[in-house]
Order: C-alpha cells, then sequence, then structure tokens
C-alpha cells in the first residue's frame, strides 16, 4: 500500500474540525485552581498532573487545591434534582420512560419523541417547555449555574433571574439568559436558531458573541459559532445574505446585498456588523446604521473605523441593545 | 479613562478587548488578572479539548486534560515572552499535558505490571467516545493508543515525524511505522 492509497481519508482526516467544544464547562474547576495555588510555591511542572486519580499529595496547599478539582464536578452532579412533568405522550428521563412527573438528576438526558413534550422549572428562577423530538441533558443544577445541553430538538424558556444565571449549551453555540424568554431549536446537524421574545440573550463561542435582543433571531452553526443577529421578520434576501456572509464566506458580496437589504429595523444586525465587516466596508456599515440612529457624542465615525470597541458597546447602549444596569456610564455616554 | 457600571458586563465583554489585542490579554493574565485568563480560556478552550480528546480517546479524561493544560498555562504564563504565538505556544503546552500523563501512566502500569515488552504497555483499544459520532472521529479513537497518538499529530496536527520523535521519545522510523499502521486501520475501519 502506497501513500497514494490513503487519499480519501486524507481528504476525510483535512475535514476533521480543528476545535470541539467541551460537553460542559470547564471553568470553574480551573478558576478554583489558579485562585488557590500560588504558582510560585508549585513544584516541578514533571510532577504527575493536578487531577490523577493516582495522585499523592505533597504539599498541604496542592492538596486543598486538588481535592476541589476533584470533588467540585461531583458536588455539581449530587446537587437537586428539577421535577419535571410529561405533558403529551411519554418522554424519557434517563433510561426510563417518564409518565406524570418525575425527578431529573444532573447527567440525564430528557427525551422527547415525535408524540412527546415535556416541561420542568428551573429551579426558582423559570421553566422551559421541552418540544418534540428533542434530547436535553442537565448539565448543572447549582443555584449560580443552572446549565442544559440542547442536543437537538426544540425548547422554550422563561427566565425571571438575573443575567448569567441559565445557560443551554448547543453544538455550535451557549445560549447565556440575560433576563429573558425564548425559543432554541437545534437540528441534527448542530445548527441552531435562537427566536428572543423577550428580554436579551447572548450567544457564544470561543471568541466570537452575539447579543440578541427580544424580536430578534440568530442563527449558529457548528465551528463557526452565532451568526449575525437579524430581526425575526426581516426580509428573506436579507437573511440569505446574512447566511452567506456569516457561514459561507460571502464576503464583500454578501455584506454588499445585506446593506442594500437593511432598513431602519435592522439597526442590531448593523450594530454587530461594525465589528464583523472587512476593514474595507466597515465605514459602508457605520453609515448605515449613522443614518438610522446617530451615534452617541462621544463615538466618532474614525474610531469604529479604527475598530475602538469602547465606542462599539457605547453605541450598543443608545440603540437599546444592552440590558439595564450593565450600561457604560453616563460620563462616557455624554462625552 | 472609561469606567463602566458594572463589573462583569455580559454583553459584549469580549468585544471590549478586539481579538486582535489578544497580547493585551496575555500581559494582564501574567499579572495574575484571573478575569484575562477567563477570556484566554474561553476563546481557546475548543482548540485545546479537540485535541486533548482526539489524543486521549476518552471524553471524561479529555475533559481533565483540558483543566490541566489550562491551570498549567496559568503558572507558566509568565514565562510567555511572545516569540512564538500564542496559539501555537498553548497547543504545544497542551500535548505535552497529554503526553506526560501517558508517560506517567505507562510507568505506573510498569510498576504494576512488571512488563518488559513495549507492545505489552500499549493500552487496548478503547470503545468509541459517545460524543464523537463522526465513523472517522470514532475510528481514530479505536486505534491503539501510540499510532492514535502519531495520527493525530502528524495527520490533524500537522506535526512533522521530528517533532512528534522528540515529543514522544521515540525514533522517526518508529513514528513513520506508527503512522501507517494507524493509516492501514483507519483504512480497513472505514471500508
Amino acid at each position: 500500500m502506497n501513500a497514494d492509497d490513503f487519499s480519501e481519508l486524507r481528504k476525510k482526516t483535512a475535514a476533521l474540525p480543528r476545535e470541539i467544544r467541551p460537553p460542559r464547562d470547564l471553568w470553574p474547576e480551573i478558576k478554583a485552581g489558579v485562585e488557590r495555588l500560588d504558582p510560585k510555591a508549585l513544584p516541578s511542572a514533571e510532577r504527575p498532573r493536578l487531577l490523577n486519580r493516582h495522585w499523592f499529595p505533597f504539599a498541604a496547599a496542592a492538596a486543598v487545591a486538588v481535592a476541589a478539582l476533584v470533588l467540585w464536578p461531583r458536588a455539581d452532579r449530587s446537587g437537586p434534582a428539577w421535577a419535571v412533568d410529561a405533558v403529551a405522550g411519554t418522554p424519557r428521563l434517563g433510561a426510563r420512560p417518564l409518565t406524570g412527573a418525575g425527578e431529573w438528576r444532573v447527567g440525564q438526558w430528557l427525551e422527547t419523541d415525535a408524540s412527546s413534550r415535556a416541561r420542568f422549572d428551573v429551579g426558582a428562577i423559570g421553566e422551559v417547555r421541552l418540544e418534540p423530538n428533542s434530547r436535553l441533558r442537565l448539565l448543572s443544577a447549582a443555584s449560580d449555574n443552572h446549565r442544559l445541553e440542547l442536543a437537538r430538538g426544540t425548547m422554550s424558556a422563561l427566565i425571571w433571574a438575573p443575567p448569567r444565571l441559565f445557560f443551554v449549551e448547543t453544538p455550535s453555540a451557549t445560549a447565556v439568559d440575560l433576563g429573558c424568554a425564548y425559543t432554541l431549536s437545534v437540528d441534527d446537524a448542530g445548527a441552531g436558531t435562537l427566536h428572543v421574545t423577550s428580554g436579551y440573550v447572548a450567544l457564544e463561542h470561543g471568541d466570537r458573541e452575539s447579543i440578541i435582543p427580544a424580536g430578534q433571531m440568530c442563527l449558529t452553526r457548528p465551528g463557526a459559532g452565532p451568526g449575525t443577529p437579524f430581526a425575526a421578520d426581516a426580509p428573506a434576501a436579507l437573511r440569505a445574505a446574512l447566511e452567506r456572509f456569516d457561514f459561507q464566506a460571502g464576503g464583500a458580496t454578501a455584506l454588499a446585498t445585506v446593506l442594500e437589504h437593511t432598513g431602519e429595523n435592522d439597526r442590531v444586525t448593523l450594530w454587530h456588523l461594525l465589528s464583523r465587516a472587512p476593514a474595507a466596508q466597515r465605514g459602508a456599515v457605520f453609515d448605515r446604521l449613522a443614518a438610522f440612529s446617530p451615534p452617541p457624542g462621544a463615538v466618532t465615525r474614525g474610531g469604529i473605523l479604527a475598530g475602538d470597541a469602547m465606542m462599539r458597546r457605547a453605541w450598543a447602549d443608545e440603540l437599546g441593545l444592552v440590558p439595564s444596569g450593565l450600561k457604560l456610564t453616563e460620563t462616557f455616554r455624554k462625552k | 479613562m472609561i469606567a463602566v457600571t458594572h463589573e462583569r458586563i455580559p454583553l459584549l465583554t469580549r468585544d471590549i478587548v478586539a481579538p486582535d489585542d489578544e497580547s493585551g490579554l496575555i500581559r494582564r493574565a501574567q499579572a495574575r488578572d484571573v478575569g484575562a485568563f477567563e477570556r484566554l480560556y474561553r476563546a481557546h478552550v475548543p482548540r485545546v479539548y479537540a485535541v486533548c480528546l482526539r489524543l486521549a480517546a476518552d471524553p471524561r479524561r479529555a475533559e481533565e486534560l483540558t483543566q490541566t493544560a489550562f491551570i498549567q498555562l496559568w503558572r507558566k504564563l509568565p514565562q510567555f515572552r511572545g516569540g512564538s504565538a500564542f496559539t501555537t505556544w498553548l497547543h504545544r503546552l497542551a500535548v505535552n499535558t497529554v503526553l506526560m500523563d501517558f508517560r506517567s501512566t505507562r510507568r505506573r502500569e510498569s510498576r504494576v505490571q512488571g512488563a518488559e515488552d513495549p507492545a505489552s504497555l500499549e493500552t487496548p483499544p478503547p470503545a468509541a467516545p459517545p460524543g464523537l459520532r463522526l465513523d472517522l472521529e470514532q475510528a481514530i479513537a479505536r486505534l491503539p493508543s501510540q499510532a492514535r497518538l502519531v495520527f493525530v499529530l502528524h495527520d490533524i496536527e500537522g506535526r512533522t515525524h521530528e517533532e512528534i520523535a522528540g515529543l514522544m521519545d521515540l525514533e522517526t522510523g518508529t513514528t513513520k511505522a506508527q503512522l501507517h499502521r494507524a493509516r492501514q486501520l483507519l483504512q480497513k475501519a472505514l471500508q
């Protein structure tokens, strides 16, 4: 067998994604580790890894940190169960059919088929309805981290908590509740659609973030993360051009079509494009947005074209893109 | 100076420091700013987890290795001088974390088993992890450990045989043989 015999394998290998999201947020354990460990006090890096089951503590401080790292996930998994009800048909909770009410434990999947639906309270901060043909896992029921994984299907959430207490992970982005009501769908390929009906939701993936206020929608794609939000009643031509720009390398041509079809109801879309447009087209995006909603005094065309993130933030405040209480100071906005 | 009214602004927090200002985040994290370090974590964890998952072929272990890699990053970040791209540096650190784990596991098993035949120390092909749905991903996960490490590092991560030999403490002839073996096994598995 020579090297050419592997050409098909090489093609398949080259198509593998370079990024895979972990099934849960690993940051809490890492944060615990970095906050407890004094790096200067640590012994050589050649020692066994911190989470190794066979690691023997040889420093008291490190032992405390390791215990926290190892026990934290278990504590999450033994947290309070959520009450879940079958609304129609017979959903599955873990390995068992759910008839009537059941207790949903961390790590368990809740699944509905074509004829079943379910509902549950999100601790004390909200409620969720799970539509047919859906698969949802409870990742954390902690009071400061209500976290689900929607592998496929559709769920509707109504949350009345402060921002950043409720998270839904999908194969292509994490939906972060900022106090809201929304519907989130994931297809078999891992692509998602978010429709916010009240409040705000942030969609995050790596360093890419979209903010979706009420009345807006946003698509997500595996590997690419969240696209540019758009009004739920945006014309089909605008949606199609945005999809080409966000996910199909549509580039300048697609962006030109987007700009052509945007109106005063598309300020959220235009604001996101301020940072996503290629430098050569950023001026056109600025002009389009400024025509519908002039920037606040401290925001200049030059600053936006130079990529000044704080100016973009100030304009977002002006556009109502920011939940109340999370805005920049009046000092900057009125400067 | 611009002030904000909320210490942790969820909206577009990452947008305030543009991607091309990663060097600023690194400097802040080097100064022990945990918030900046979290931003680096969120930006890079999919890449680090991917390499850990493919090398370890075990989602749970990959989570642990990813955590260990980032804790190592926190410790070693003050040593980063920007001589290489941060992504490349972090990637190398993650690979080293996984390989160190393999070596320590092998040493432990060697002590327990008293085995002398290196082939007997190779872990048996694991069951395909449930998180990997693609045929090819499953087939890679089922490769014998040494063949899998070489295949992932060479054909997916783009390392040279010389680099892999150095990382794994092997001869390049061995890494080439393992790569060929891995490709043959994958070819067969995918037919």
